[in-house]
């Protein structure tokens, strides 16, 4: 059995770097929409990799607004620990594969720099590598000048594309077909002799962030009850770990509706539980019997002396009575009359009364003590013949199976007059339309006066309508259950049904099935989420096109996968597969994946800022200043600069 | 919980993403500025964001099964679920409504006009 303990990874806070860096060395910063890496162009590895996440402080509306924020800052990135628990809360600059939202963006500057040590500093001093997205608007590139020279006061900025960079760290040749794997965008970008052909670029506006949610929200609805156990978190994990692209869907597909091949294949996600406290142990449940049959004799034993205190008085009262009746008889009225004063009695007409009230009541209470000793003996008794026991001349086997037989027909019956509701309960069945002809036929009156009722037999025509339609009948149900309890107590085959139909681990499991390859498919097929464009094989394919034959071939002899998504297993294949079906008859093509396709880009940039072109690629703040707001020096791994006519 | 963030001393202290009315900053969605970008005027050949997009598939879209995946050569007249096998469809006709709107969402299938 394949059982996968998913764990979330929880992040570790960044630490805060010392700064010891020339002022030559460029600040290299791979701004992407699902991680952002940072450092200095003489370093080995980006120093900071971050997811471009911000938690902004919620202030509690029902507390006061005075309150300060005590130990409330925005988070961003690793410091965000509790990932699942504020995933709704979670702002990104982005929208899609572009920075939107500057404010946004400035605080990820700052963690930035805060974290590389700068911030104390009196100036920035360093040039600025930032990656951008492919055709990046100007309005936006423009905004990102005003912060950076105007907010930071940056020397120079250089604006590359991150794709670019990855192939410039790959060097797979100076011809390259470029297949960049996104989190919001997938992009095929064509490159001969080094020169980005930028007119035949194309994009397909999906990613793994598509992929991500798809699978998501095809998990929450596969399993409704653990809605909120899937998390983001842990389907990713699913899909770097257990996730794969296929060779051929189709056959796939195939496969896996084979149910032999499924139980083979299926991966089992445990997801945490609390084990339900079980029935408890006999011993345990002899102990509760026990203590309720203790506390119910003491409240009997309670209410007895209760009722035992209530009598004395009352009899004390009523030998009192009758000796003050006694004084009236004997004639002492003086005493008479002040013995009535203090009692509040009138007369003695009232004080007879009295008395004969109270003897009334005792008598009642006497019985009823005796009554309820009874009552409290008899109980118990009652609840022991309930458990029922096999009739001592039949042996304990034939019992049980003749019992068994008995619930199956139950069982057998309930299971007709089912199919027999539902069956009622369509139109066309003649059941239904023998039905329906009866009421109309009640409902059809042609004398006018309505006399239906006068006669009993009149109703009966009711048993004819509801024949078919009765509900499951008390006895029946009694019975089952009177049954079910005899059976699980006696028969050792029928007890352990029931407890494998209700093995708590299993509930708590999803099965992780077509999905593995469902997922990722949608890069091949985005008419699985709606999107009406071309998967990316036929967009490769169509790119092509665009091309002479001759520069088709030099482009198919160095296809460089990147981008976080090409890591999925299969995908090299699959498109191995799909290229040899659309290029011509025995035309050869060679197709690279990028070892490191999630920093390749950061590295490509610092190679790219160590390089004799980078002082030639920078915009400067007087650039900025001169030129327009929105202009930016293009270069060899850059957008196209358009003025606006 | 996380320690103050720490100050960054070369920032432009008067540069603010809040208006001077304390008002903030409302930033301009990608959608309006590629919808400004159609009108403007551009150079001969120049590529604009939306420039770049790929164009519809020329394929007739497959139909899979909402539930399972697999391959559906049916589909329910009433929740307009597809389904491969009638195992399925015993499923599909007791899946509540809103787990019928989500599947039907998630395809892209939930437009009235669709």
């Amino acid at each position: 059995m394949n059982i996968i303990n998913l764990t979330e990874n929880p992040n570790r806070p960044d630490i805060f770097h010392k700064y010891n860096v020339e002022s030559r060395h460029a600040l290299v910063i791979d701004n992407g929409s699902f991680k952002c890496r940072a450092g200095w162009s003489n370093s080995e590895k980006p120093i900071l990799d971050f997811r471009n996440f911000i938690l902004k402080p919620r202030r509690d509306r029902r507390k006061e607004v005075t309150d300060p924020l005590i130990n409330k800052h925005t988070q961003i990135g690793n410091a965000i620990t509790n990932l699942e628990s504020v995933r709704l809360n979670l702002k990104t600059q982005f929208d899609r594969n572009i920075v939107t939202h500057f404010h946004n963006q400035e605080q990820i500057f700052d963690y930035i720099f805060a974290h590389l040590g700068v911030h104390n500093e009196e100036s920035f001093t360093h040039p600025v590598l930032l990656t951008e997205a492919l055709g990046n608007p100007n309005y936006f590139r423009q905004q990102m000048n005003e912060l950076l020279f105007e907010c930071y006061g940056i020397p120079s900025v250089c604006y590359g594309i991150d794709s670019l960079f990855s192939m410039r760290h790959n060097a797979v040749g100076s011809d390259t077909l470029i297949i960049s794997f996104g989190y919001n965008t997938t992009h095929v970008i064509p490159v001969l002799d080094g020169q980005m052909r930028i007119e035949n670029v194309r994009r397909l506006n999906l990613g793994g962030y598509h992929i991500i949610h798809y699978l998501h929200r095809l998990m929450q609805m596969k399993y409704p009850m653990h809605i909120n156990a899937i998390t983001i978190s842990k389907i990713e994990t699913l899909l770097h770990c257990h996730s794969s692209i296929a060779l051929d869907y189709l056959e796939e597909l195939r496969r896996w509706s084979d149910i032999d091949y499924y139980t083979d294949n299926v991966k089992k996600i445990q997801l945490a539980f609390v084990m339900p406290t079980t029935q408890g142990t006999p011993q345990n449940q002899d102990q509760k019997i026990e203590k309720r049959k203790e506390l119910t004799r003491r409240l009997i034993e309670i209410n007895a002396r209760r009722a035992k205190s209530k009598q004395l008085d009352m009899e004390n009262q009523l030998r009192f009575m009758s000796s003050v009746r006694e004084l009236y008889e004997i004639g002492e009225m003086v005493e008479f009359e002040a013995a009535l004063k203090q009692n509040d009695i009138e007369n003695v007409v009232a004080l007879d009364k009295t008395i004969s009230s109270l003897r009334a009541r005792l008598q009642q209470m006497e019985t009823s003590t005796q009554d309820s000793s009874q009552i409290a003996n008899r109980a118990p008794k009652e609840k022991t013949s309930n458990n029922k026991k096999p009739p001592t001349d039949v042996p304990l086997e034939k019992w049980v199976s003749e019992i068994n037989l008995k619930r199956d027909e139950i069982l057998g019956r309930k299971e007709v007059r089912k199919a027999r509701r539902q069956e009622a309960a369509k139109r066309h069945t003649a059941a239904a339309q023998e039905r329906m002809r009866i009421i109309s036929l009640l409902a059809h009156n042609d004398k006018g006066i309505d006399n239906f009722g006068v006669n009993d037999n009149d109703w009966d025509v009711y048993k004819s309508i509801n024949k078919d339609n009765e509900s499951d009948s008390e006895s029946d149900n009694e019975k089952l259950l009177e049954y079910e309890t005899i059976l699980s107590k006696h028969d050792p085959s029928f007890k352990q049904n029931a407890i494998q139909s209700s093995d708590v681990a299993e509930n708590y499991q999803l099965h992780f099935s077509v999905e593995s390859i469902r997922a990722p498919e949608i890069l091949f097929q985005p008419s699985l989420i709606g999107c009406p464009e071309m998967g990316v094989a036929d967009l490769i394919d169509f790119v092509l096109k665009l091309f002479p034959a001759d520069e088709q071939q030099r482009l198919v002899n160095g296809i460089l996968l990147t981008g976080g998504c090409s890591q999925f297993a299969g995908l090299k294949e699959r498109l191995s597969k799909e290229l040899l079906e659309k290029r011509p008859f025995k035309t050869p093509f060679k197709i690279y994946a990028a070892p490191s396709p999630e920093i390749d880009a950061w590295l490509g940039a610092r190679d790219f800022a160590n390089s004799n072109d980078f002082n030639n690629s920078l915009t400067l703040k007087s650039d900025y200043e001169e030129k327009g707001s929105d202009y930016f020096k293009d270069h060899l791994y850059s957008n196209r600069y358009y003025a606006n006519a | 919980m996380s320690e103050e963030p720490p100050k960054i001393c070369f920032k432009n202290p008067k540069y603010s993403y809040i208006e001077p009315g304390g008002k903030k900053h409302v930033f301009k969605s990608l959608k309006q500025i590629l919808a400004v970008e159609k009108t403007q005027q551009w150079p001969e050949g120049a590529m604009t964001y939306s420039s770049f997009n790929a164009p519809p598939s020329l394929r007739p879209p497959k139909k899979y099964s909402d539930i399972s995946g697999l391959i559906a050569p049916y589909t329910d007249p009433h929740s307009k679920l597809r389904y491969a096998n009638a195992e399925e469809y015993s499923i599909v006709k007791t899946l509540p409504s809103d787990i019928v709107a989500g599947y039907l969402a998630l395809r892209g299938a939930s437009s009235i006009v669709g």
